[in-house]
């Protein structure tokens, strides 16, 4: 195991990636994380639109374009897939090539990738408003722009590949198992929840739209995710992996497990009880690719702790594996017939679902773009100092976020099943939580700010250093 | 086995897709196949064996309004589930009579699918024939008007538009009136 790829180790693998590291032009890398860094900002203002809409519902009320039910959506796609997934799409364009080695198999295609991404994101901010609404939970787009996206992921998936077919190095490091998985697994999951829902009805639609729902966190953004922290976390703290083999129990366990669990957002529901029984099991059994991913970088951080004082993309690793823990400790435990009687259909869930896709996820991409926008830009970054307010701002404000919804979210779940209190009274009951929500919303908003900011100045910066450079 | 998987991405290939295909093809494909009711419309006649009645396919203007429920995400904050939970048929129920829980077979009409995730507002499985056109056109210009303390957007442009307005209502009444479950069926009578 000695000679184990490893991205954080000082061993000749790593050198000859010194050696080679101007071969990577990063032309797709770059493009795709500015647009989405860009989104995140964009989509950021909606999403305290409609934090806001809960505290003052007459905001904005009377423009039909403006109301809560179109702009929910454009906040739900606009943060998957404006910003999380073109972000981590992004991150695996600068690592893969990097792992394998080589140069990536087509900067034009990966550009033309990107160019293709960015008009499905601005079909959405459109149609989104418009009412164009599929009806489906994240499967809202349009289906042009649904089919474009399946035309963009066959274009990314081939240029990823083919740079895999051609590497340098014959053993494939896990970050590239779990980028491969990712592509595979999305290529079936997608047009699941947002195809194959058109020939079917009723509970048979919903099963497969819940299958989608379910594995697009976890067939798609759980693995492209993880494969940027087990890239970032050796590199951001330059101590190799705990474990190869541990990395293998996590990836095929989760391979095997996670696709089976859809039916558990139908618990209690008009659902096979079977089905649901099934559902619940695998969701328990998600415990082990969990554990054991988590085992693992805790165990590569080891005499390494220190360095999160000053470290910001690994104070956004290491908290982001925090939250993955105990969202990961959450679902299986919401999925319980007697804790989902409480917490299904609350806010405790939009909790849950912003503590993975914004706590864990979201903190792995931001540490990954802080880390690898300076380097794709031969600079250094804008301001440390910046850097670790943004950490902040996401830490309290998310914080602030997920326990409040939480709490309110288990104090609604047991007000609903006392039928003796009038519904209307557990809205009115949840309106400081929401009110909380809302200024949390605000400094997570500062967060998307300053990052956003810190990273344009750094990107500005460098590119007048290379200007220099070429006067000289 | 597995072991090679991280030298031959082919081998590795193969591996990622048939166990993923397990669980896919057992827990999507396997359960309509097993289980009817996700694919008969209910029908009862037999009152000893649970509410009596029929599901029908929606009409062309319920459909219509089906199509509004579905543009302006109703769906976002109000499920269509009335879950096995007691407190569910309570609060889904009417006039003192318990709900009955909604099954599969009520459904098979539906397209998109609208059991909903998040109760933002209260579920609406069996809202059909509750309340009349009034009462509609009231509530959606201004919720507030009638329930105090409510947080439901307004929706004047819906109000505004009498074609659509009136699908919309005439969708609306037919949520959860398959099954035969109250003594008054209509809040006419």
């Amino acid at each position: 195991m000695a000679t184990v790829v490893q991205p954080g180790s000082t061993g000749k693998v790593g050198e000859s990636q010194r050696h080679t590291e101007s071969i990577y032009q990063d032309t797709t890398a770059k493009w795709f994380l500015l647009s989405s860094i860009a989104y995140f900002f964009v989509v950021g203002i909606i999403a305290l639109t409609i934090a806001a809409k809960f505290v003052w519902p007459e905001l904005l009320g009377t423009i039909q374009y403006l109301t809560y039910g179109r702009l929910r959506p454009l906040h739900v796609n606009g943060m998957l897939f404006g910003w999380l997934l073109p972000a981590d799409m992004g991150l695996a364009y600068y690592v893969v090539p990097r792992l394998c080695g080589v140069k990536l198999w087509s900067e034009k295609l990966g550009v033309a990738t990107a160019l293709l991404w960015n008009f499905i994101v601005l079909g959405a901010v459109v149609t989104l408003p418009m009412g164009l609404n599929k009806g489906w939970e994240y499967g809202e787009l349009p289906l042009p722009l649904t089919l474009l996206v399946v035309v963009a992921w066959v274009m990314f998936g081939v240029n990823i590949f083919a740079t895999i077919a051609n590497r340098r190095y014959p053993q494939m490091y896990v970050s590239l198992w779990y980028v491969m998985g990712c592509i595979l697994w999305t290529t079936f999951v997608y047009p699941t929840g947002n195809i194959a829902v058109y020939f079917t009805t009723g509970t048979n639609q919903a099963n497969l739209n819940w299958m989608y729902v379910h594995n697009a966190v976890g067939l798609i953004f759980t693995p492209i995710g993880l494969a940027m922290a087990y890239y970032f976390i050796p590199k951001a703290s330059g101590a190799p992996l705990f474990s190869h083999k541990l990395s293998m129990v996590g990836f095929w366990s989760l391979a095997f497990v996670y696709v089976w669990t859809g039916a558990h957002h139908m618990l209690h529901g008009p659902i096979s009880q079977w089905l649901q029984t099934i559902a619940i099991t695998f969701s328990v059994m998600l415990l082990i690719p969990v554990w054991t991913v988590v085992y693992n970088f805790f165990a590569t951080m080891k005499g390494q702790w220190h360095q999160l004082g000053d470290n910001v993309p690994l104070k956004f690793t290491m908290s982001g594996v925090v939250f993955y823990l105990l969202t990961c400790f959450q679902g299986p435990m919401h999925s319980l017939r007697s804790v989902n009687a409480i917490v299904s259909k609350t806010d405790w869930i939009p909790g849950h679902a912003h503590m993975a896709l914004l706590g864990c996820f979201s903190f792995f991409a931001i540490a990954g773009v802080y880390y690898a926008i300076p380097r794709m830009f031969h600079t250094t970054l804008h301001s440390d100092a910046l850097a670790n307010w943004t950490f902040w701002f996401f830490m309290i404000g998310g914080l602030g976020f997920f326990v409040t919804l939480w709490l309110g979210g288990f104090w609604q779940g047991w007000q609903w099943n006392n039928p003796s209190i009038p519904f209307i009274d557990t809205v009115v009951a949840l309106k400081p939580v929401w009110t909380v929500r809302f200024f949390s919303g605000v400094l997570m908003f500062l967060g998307i700010t300053t990052f956003l900011y810190n990273m344009l100045a750094t990107v500005l910066s460098g590119s007048k250093t290379e200007t220099v450079k070429a006067a000289a | 086995m597995l072991g090679k998987t991280d030298k031959s991405a082919i081998g590795f290939v193969v591996a990622a897709l048939v166990f993923f295909f397990i669980g896919g093809v057992l827990t999507t494909v396997v359960p309509p196949l097993i289980d009817k009711s996700w694919s008969k419309p209910f029908e009862n006649d037999d009152a000893s064996k649970g509410p009596t009645g029929k599901l029908r396919p929606y009409t062309e203007l319920e459909l219509k309004g089906r199509a509004v429920y579905v543009r302006e995400g109703c769906w976002y904050c109000h499920t269509q589930q009335t879950r096995t939970l007691l407190a569910d048929t309570k609060r889904s129920g009417w006039k003192g009579v318990d709900s009955p829980i909604s099954t599969p077979d009520e459904f098979v009409y539906d397209t998109p699918h609208m059991f909903g995730t998040k109760r933002t507002g209260p579920d609406l499985s069996r809202v059909g024939g509750k309340y009349d056109t009034q009462w509609h056109r009231t509530h959606f210009r201004n919720p507030r008007d009638l329930v105090k303390g409510s947080v439901m957007p307004p929706f004047p442009w819906i109000v505004d538009n009498p074609d659509e307005f009136t699908a919309l209502v005439a969708y609306i009444q037919t949520l959860g009136r398959a099954k035969n479950w109250r003594p008054d069926n209509d809040y006419e009578k």
